[in-house]
C-alpha cells in the first residue's frame, strides 16, 4: 500500500477507453431514473466525434442515449413535484433554454426573458428594412453603436459584424424583416431545495448567466422566484439551504472572485478575490474550497476568510466532493492535468489514484447500489469506475509539514551511573592534566616503538631483508609432535626480476637441548617470486619438558651480517626418545 | 454408514448442517433459500434481509440450517462472526450486476483470507444467479472474474440459477449434500 497510495482504496470496477463521453463535471449526475434503488449516471454529452446527447449508462452499459439540440452548458437532475413513483427530472441548460426530461422524455421548455435592446440598434434595423441604408452604412453605425455601448449589440448584430463583405448582403435580406430581440445565455445550473432538507425533498432551479444574473425557479411552475444580480458572469456554482428558509450561493466569476449570495438581499453579501482563477469550486461543510488556475488548492470560510492553501503538482483540470455520509467523511477530489486524481482531506492529501488519461469531468456518489462509487470521463472520452472498499480507511499524510513521526519515539537511554558522573566531572575539573598526561605516554609508546624498530633493523632480526640487492622474505614452520621436528623454511626472492645467489642458512641453538642434522646449508638459486622451502630436521635431546628459541640466519656468502634473522619458538616435545 | 444413513433418513433423523449463505445484496440469497423450503413454507413477497435471518430447509439426508446473512455493505462486517459455525457456504453472485463483480472478488477473497475459514476444508457452493437476465454473464464468465480456479483447498461448485424459476438450485444442492457426507467421513 505504500507503493501505491490509494490503489489500495479503490476497486477498479470498469474501465471503457473508448467509451466516447466527453463531457465536464457540471453535465454529469448520478439519480435513480427508474425508481428501482439503482443510481443511473446521466451525461450531457457535448459531443466531440458524435454530436451534442444526452446519455444514461446503467452498470458498465449505455442505457439510451438522445441528441441535445444546444451544446450543454450544465445538467441537473431534481424532484419537481410530489408525484409517486419518486423519480427525479433532469434539467438540462444550454443556450438561452433549460430543457426539462422527465422519464427522459421531452417534458418542458423554459427561456430565459429576453434583455434590453439598443435603441440605437433598433433604429438603424428599422432603417435598413425601409431601404435607406445601404451595409455599408449599417456596418459604420453598428460599429460605433458597439463602441458607445451602454447597452450591448444583439447576437444578430454582431454575427453581422463578424461576416465578409461578400456574405453581408444574404444575411441583411434573410434577417431583417425580424425584431432584434437580444438574448443571454446559461452559463451555470444547480438545484436548491424549496422547503424540505429531505434527500428526495422539491428543488428549485438556480441558473447563471452570461448577464451576471442569478435566477431561481419555481419546480412546478417555472417562473422566476427571485433574481439577483453579480459584477460578472458566474462560471460556477454551489447552493445549500432551502428556498423558503434560508440559501446560500456560492458563485465564482470570470473576474476572478467568488461571490456569496443570501436569501436576503439580491446582491452579494460577501467577496472572495482569488490570486488567480478558480477552475474548480467545491462547498465542503460550510467551507469552500476552490482550485485556481495558478495549481493551488484554496479553502475559505462561508464569511470569505483564507484557511489554508496547498501547492499542487500539476494544472486542476476539475473537481468535485467526495462525500459519504455514512462514515462521516468528507473530501474534495481534485483531477489533474498529470493524470492523477488527488484526494485531500482538509490541506491533507489522502490518496493519489493515477489514471490512464487526464480526467475531464468527476462524480462520486451512489451509482448502481453502491454508495462509494468514483465515477470519471477522460480527455480522450474514456469511462472510468471505481468503487471504494468497504474497509477502505483514509489516514492524514501530512506532507511534509511538521516533525516526522520518528521524532515522538522515545529511546530507551539508560540510567547514568555513580561511575559515569565521577568520571564526567573528573573529566571537567582536570581536562588539560588528562591531556597532558596522554600526550606524554603517547610520545613514550612511539619512543619504544621506533628504538625496538632500530634495533631490529641493526642486528637484521626482521624476517624480511630489506637490502636493495638481495630483498628476500622467509617464514619458518615447525611440525612434530617432537622430539623429532622438521623445520621447513620457506624463502622468497621478493625482487622483480633479478635472481639471488650465493645464499647460506645457519642456525644458532643451545646444544644441550637440540642437535641438527645439517646446522649449515646451502640455498640454491632463487628465482624471483617463487618460493622455495628448505627442510631440516630437529631432535630434542632433553626430556625434561623445556623448549628453546632456534635462531635462523641467512647469510650471504663471504659477509658476516645475515641478511634476514628468524626466531623459531620450538615447541615442547611431547614425545619419548625411544633410545 | 450409507445404511445408517438410509435408516436415520427413514426414521426422520436426519443430520444437521449449519450452512452460511452470503453474497452482495440484491443477488437473490433469500429467494433462493424461499424456493429450497417446502413450498407450503415459502414467503410470497421477499424483502431486503435486515442483519441476517435463520431458515432451515431438508434434503434427502441432511437438514440444512441456514444463516442468510444481508448483503448490504453496512451488514457485511456480520459475517465473519459466524464463520466458526458454518460447515459449508453458498455464495450467491448476481451474474448481471457485471460493475460490482469486483465487488463480490474482493468480499469472497476476504471471506477465503479469513482465519476462521482460511484453513478449513469447508464445501462452497456458487450460485451464479439471475442467469434469466438478458446481458447476465455465464457461469463459466463469473468463476473467471472471481477467480475461483485460484480455490486449491477447498471443495467448490458453481451453478447457474434462475431463483424466480428455481432451475438450477438442485444440482447446487445435491453436490453441497454429496460433499458435506464425505467430509463427515
Ligand atoms: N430476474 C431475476 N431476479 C431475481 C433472481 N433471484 C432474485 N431475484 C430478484 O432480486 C431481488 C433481490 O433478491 P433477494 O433475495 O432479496 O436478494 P438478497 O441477496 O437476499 O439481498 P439482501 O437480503 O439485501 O442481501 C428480488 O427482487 C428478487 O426478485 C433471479 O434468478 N432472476
Ligand atoms: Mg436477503
Amino acid at each position: 500500500m505504500e507503493a501505491c497510495p490509494g490503489g489500495g482504496q479503490w476497486l477498479d470496477a470498469h474501465y471503457d477507453p473508448v467509451a466516447c463521453v466527453n463531457t465536464f463535471s457540471s453535465c454529469v449526475a448520478l439519480a435513480d431514473l427508474s425508481g428501482d434503488g439503482e443510481n443511473r449516471l446521466v451525461v450531457g454529452d457535448v459531443g466531440g466525434s458524435g454530436g451534442m446527447k444526452l446519455k444514461v449508462f446503467g452498470g458498465t452499459a449505455l442505457l439510451s442515449d438522445s441528441s441535445l439540440l444546444d451544446l450543454p452548458a450544465g445538467l441537473a437532475a431534481f424532484f419537481m413535484d410530489l408525484h409517486e413513483p419518486r423519480i427525479p427530472a433532469v434539467a438540462v441548460a444550454s443556450g438561452p433554454s433549460v430543457y426539462v426530461y422527465k422519464n427522459l422524455r421531452p417534458y418542458f421548455k423554459f427561456t430565459l426573458p429576453g434583455s434590453e435592446v439598443n435603441v440605437l440598434e433598433q433604429d438603424v434595423w428599422q432603417q435598413v428594412r425601409e431601404g435607406h441604408i445601404d451595409h455599408v452604412t449599417l456596418k459604420e453605425m453598428l460599429e460605433s453603436i458597439r463602441k458607445q455601448a451602454d447597452v450591448p449589440l444583439s447576437v444578430r448584430s454582431l454575427h453581422f459584424l463578424s461576416l465578409d463583405a461578400a456574405a453581408t448582403d444574404e444575411f441583411v435580406q434573410l434577417h431583417k424583416q425580424q425584431p432584434i430581440r437580444r438574448q443571454t445565455v446559461i452559463t451555470c445550473i444547480a438545484t436548491l431545495k424549496k422547503s424540505t432538507a429531505d434527500e428526495d425533498g422539491v428543488s428549485c432551479l438556480v441558473i447563471g448567466t452570461e448577464s451576471s444574473d442569478v435566477y431561481i425557479l419555481d419546480p412546478e411552475a417555472f417562473i422566476i422566484l427571485s433574481k439577483m444580480s453579480l459584477p460578472d458572469a458566474p462560471s460556477m456554482m454551489d447552493v445549500t439551504g432551502q428556498f423558503d428558509v434560508e440559501f446560500r450561493i456560492t458563485v465564482a466569476c470570470r473576474n476572478g472572485n467568488i461571490y456569496i449570495l443570501r436569501r436576503d438581499s439580491d446582491k452579494p453579501k460577501y467577496c472572495i478575490e482569488l490570486s488567480a482563477h478558480p477552475v474548480g469550486l467545491v462547498r465542503v461543510g460550510k467551507n469552500v474550497v476552490v482550485g485556481c488556475m495558478d495549481e493551488s488548492l484554496q479553502a475559505f470560510t462561508q464569511k470569505g476568510k483564507k484557511l489554508w492553501s496547498v501547492v499542487l503538482p500539476a494544472p486542476v483540470t476539475t473537481m468535485a466532493s467526495m462525500d459519504l455520509p455514512t462514515r462521516g467523511f468528507q473530501a474534495v477530489l481534485v483531477g489533474l492535468a498529470n493524470c492523477e486524481v488527488h484526494l485531500y482531506r482538509d490541506k491533507n492529501l489522502l490518496s493519489t489514484i493515477k489514471t490512464p488519461d487526464a480526467i475531464s469531468s468527476i462524480c462520486f456518489g451512489r451509482y448502481g447500489r453502491e454508495d462509494g462509487t468514483l465515477i470519471m470521463t477522460t480527455k480522450s472520452g474514456g469511462l472510468i469506475v471505481k468503487i471504494l472498499k468497504r474497509t477502505a480507511a483514509f489516514e492524514d499524510r501530512d506532507g511534509a509539514h511538521g516533525p516526522p513521526p520518528a521524532q515522538s519515539i522515545r529511546l530507551n537511554v539508560p540510567k547514568k551511573t555513580k561511575l559515569y558522573v565521577d568520571q564526567t566531572l573528573r573529566e571537567r575539573d582536570c581536562g588539560a592534566a588528562m591531556h597532558r598526561a596522554f600526550q606524554m605516554d603517547l610520545s613514550r609508546l612511539r619512543l619504544a616503538a621506533t628504538k625496538a624498530y632500530v634495533k631490529a633493523l641493526e642486528s637484521s632480526l626482521t624476517p624480511m631483508s630489506s637490502s636493495l640487492t638481495e630483498p628476500l622474505k622467509m617464514n619458518a614452520v615447525v611440525q612434530g609432535l617432537g622430539p623429532s621436528f622438521k623445520l621447513t623454511l620457506n624463502v622468497q626472492n621478493t625482487a622483480a626480476c633479478r635472481p639471488v645467489m650465493n645464499l647460506a642458512i645457519s642456525f644458532l641453538y643451545d646444544e644441550s637441548l637440540y642437535r641438527m642434522r645439517n646446522p649449515y646449508m646451502r640455498i640454491p638459486l632463487l628465482v624471483p617470486g617463487l618460493v622455495y622451502p628448505v627442510e631440516t630436521f630437529v631432535e630434542c635431546t632433553s626430556d625434561k619438558g623445556i623448549s628453546d628459541i632456534i635462531k635462523v640466519f641467512v647469510l650471504h656468502e663471504g659477509r658476516s651480517v645475515p641478511l634476514l634473522t628468524a626466531h623459531i619458538n620450538m615447541p615442547v616435545s611431547e614425545g619419548v626418545t625411544l633410545n | 454408514m450409507g445404511l445408517f444413513d438410509k435408516l436415520a433418513g427413514w426414521l426422520g433423523l436426519k443430520k444437521e448442517v449449519n450452512v452460511l449463505c452470503l453474497g452482495l445484496d440484491n443477488s437473490g440469497k433469500t429467494t433462493i433459500i424461499n424456493q429450497l423450503k417446502p413450498s407450503n413454507a415459502q414467503a410470497q413477497d421477499i424483502v431486503p434481509t435486515i442483519g441476517f435471518s435463520i431458515e432451515k430447509f431438508k434434503t434427502s439426508s441432511l437438514s440444512f440450517t441456514v444463516f442468510d446473512m444481508s448483503g448490504q455493505g453496512r451488514y457485511r462486517n456480520l459475517w465473519e462472526h459466524y464463520y466458526k459455525e458454518g460447515q459449508a457456504i453458498i455464495f450467491v453472485i448476481d451474474s448481471a450486476d457485471k460493475l460490482r463483480m469486483v465487488v463480490a472478488k474482493e468480499e469472497l477473497d476476504t471471506l477465503l483470507n479469513h482465519p476462521d475459514i482460511k484453513h478449513r476444508r469447508v464445501p462452497i457452493l456458487f450460485f451464479a444467479n439471475k442467469m434469466d437476465v438478458r446481458d447476465a454473464l455465464s457461469s463459466v464468465k463469473v468463476s473467471q472474474l472471481l477467480c475461483l480456479e485460484n480455490i486449491k483447498d477447498k471443495p467448490w461448485h458453481i451453478c447457474a440459477t434462475d431463483a424466480l424459476k428455481g432451475e438450477g438450485l438442485q444440482e447446487g444442492v445435491d453436490w453441497l449434500q454429496d460433499q458435506i457426507k464425505t467430509m463427515r467421513t
